[in-house]
């Protein structure tokens, strides 16, 4: 593979194998490529190897076997190049309780290199758009769970971020929320030219944000196409009938 | 919105500069908001000790020949920054990882050793300035310093040392026990057993010979011989050796910051 496939590629993954420290297998060889500028749904029931795969490209799982690029970007000998380009929304909500809502963004923006000033105002912005500007001033324990997942996907960008990591964005969110939050993954998508990759058990959530989809299982790829792909491959009349085919 | 290219080589030294100065800001802001909690107890310690040992037996008591007010008072200053310097980097490290927040400095392009300086920061800022406000209220009880940068640089030390240390034991505490248990056990009884409030030389085997293997010991002395003038060992090797030791824990800090050691899986 030469150096203007990889970059080709928003990620790429090739033979990532990952063993934990009490031998669990979290991945076995996994290969993927998610293309720059796409939407991509990553699926697999729970153990299957999503978030480790998320924390090896954020930086928060030790550094695996196999090979991990982002935006040709090699993510363990140029980890800080690679980081830069990611921003990260984890499954578990986990905020500063020394900081404001509107700190736990600018600091944020800070620890990704920018200056006061353009952090603050980056904030703001974002502040607005996940309707938080209200709660700018209260530490995140006051605010509801709905908006602190808010604020979890707001934080994931206030670097700008080429590639987004949504880990279960909308996991406990109700569906009026849920739906906001797809309307404005869409738009960020569409109109800021950002990479998402989404891992949910929302199967109608994959299938209305997704443009392209993988189904993981035990560590490894079992398919990856389009909505459309998997559905004739495996047959039904949805994406959910196809992953349960899938996982049989 | 444009999306942030990758950057150059400079331009990412620029960017993991202001990364750490934001974290070590943060730390600074986290000590100086609760100074009720980081800086308030220290010094009243301190003031309590001057007040029970210094006020009530320092007038029957004359060690190395100086008042034993003077004599206490730069031990003090050594237990105070070893205290609040290791408690503050423990502490704050083991609560973002503990409430998981720590992911948000993890995930950035911080180096290694820019993660220990952040952290350390905060430590430093806490034991320096505890230290200080002791001084300002001891100084007209103990007098002036004789040699001011020698004190300086044996406080600067023990911070380092201690703030380092701080750092390793908030990676490797799973509970607040074990972070606690650091503290309580070692940081601790080290610092009363260094020689705070008595000279070495008066004390029996094998208590000379446990006093001597306590570094605190060491650091304790070299403040003492640059507070008083009195000195009990010898300063330089002291202070070689306390350089020696902190550039050691800092390089083992940041090697296993750099692993990932009990911080990521």
């Amino acid at each position: 593979m030469n150096e203007l496939e990889r970059q080709s590629a928003a990620l790429r993954v090739e033979g990532l194998d990952k063993v934990y420290a009490d031998g669990t297998r979290g991945l076995r060889g996994l290969s993927l490529d998610i293309p720059a500028g796409s939407f991509f749904g990553l699926l697999g029931p729970n153990g299957s190897g999503k978030s480790t795969l998320i924390g090896m490209v954020s930086g928060l799982v030790r550094a695996p076997a196999g090979h991990i690029w982002v935006f040709g970007c090699d993510a363990v000998a140029q980890a800080a190049h690679a980081r830069l380009q990611v921003g990260v929304a984890p499954q578990d909500v986990h905020l500063d309780r020394f900081l404001t809502t509107r700190e736990v963004l600018t600091y944020h923006g800070r620890y990704f290199g920018m200056g006061q000033l353009e952090a603050g105002q980056r904030a703001d912005e974002l502040l607005e758009v996940f309707d938080l500007t209200a709660k700018g001033g209260a530490k995140p324990n006051r605010l509801s769970g709905g908006m602190r997942r808010r604020l979890l996907i707001a934080r994931a960008l206030v670097h700008r971020p080429r590639l987004l990591v949504l880990d279960e964005p909308t996991a406990g969110v109700d569906l009026a929320l849920r739906r906001e939050l797809w309307a404005y993954l869409r738009r960020l998508h569409t109109h800021e030219d950002t990479t998402v990759l989404l891992t949910t058990h929302y199967l109608e959530e994959a299938e209305e944000l997704c443009e392209r989809v993988a189904f993981i299982r035990d560590g490894q790829l079992l398919a990856e196409g389009t909505v459309e792909d998997l559905v004739a491959r495996y047959g039904g009349d949805d994406l959910e009938d196809a992953y349960v085919q899938a996982m049989r | 919105m444009a999306t942030m290219a990758a950057p150059g080589a400079r331009d990412l030294r620029v960017v993991q500069r202001r990364a750490m100065w934001a974290l070590a800001s943060r730390e600074m802001r986290r000590v100086l908001g609760l100074w009720t909690q980081t800086l308030l107890p220290s010094v009243l310690t301190g003031v309590v000790f001057l007040a029970v040992f210094g006020g009530a037996l320092g007038p029957r008591l004359d060690v190395a020949g100086i008042d034993y007010v003077r004599f206490i008072l730069p031990g003090l200053l050594v237990m105070t920054v070893t205290g609040q310097a290791f408690a503050n980097s423990s502490t704050s490290l083991f609560q973002a990882k503990n409430e998981g927040y720590i992911e948000d400095v993890l995930t950035s392009p911080m180096r290694p050793w820019q993660l220990l300086v952040a952290y350390m920061c905060g430590g430093l800022l806490r034991g320096w300035l505890a230290a200080l406000a002791l001084w300002l209220v001891a100084w007209p009880f103990a007098g002036g310093v004789e040699q001011p940068a020698l004190t300086v640089l044996a406080l600067v030390l023990t911070g380092l040392i201690f703030g380092a240390l701080g750092v390793i034991t908030g990676m490797w505490a799973d509970t607040f026990d074990q972070h606690a248990f650091i503290a309580n056990v070692l940081i601790t009884p080290l610092a009363l057993v260094g020689g705070v409030f008595y000279t070495a030389t008066r004390l029996q085997q094998p208590w000379q010979a446990l006093t001597h293997v306590d570094p605190i010991y060491y650091l304790v002395g070299a403040t003492r011989h640059g507070y008083t003038g009195v000195q009990e060992t010898s300063t330089g090797a002291a202070l070689i050796v306390a350089a020696v030791v902190a550039a050691a824990v800092f390089a083992l800090a940041v090697r296993l910051l750099d692993r990932g050691w009990r911080l990521k899986a």
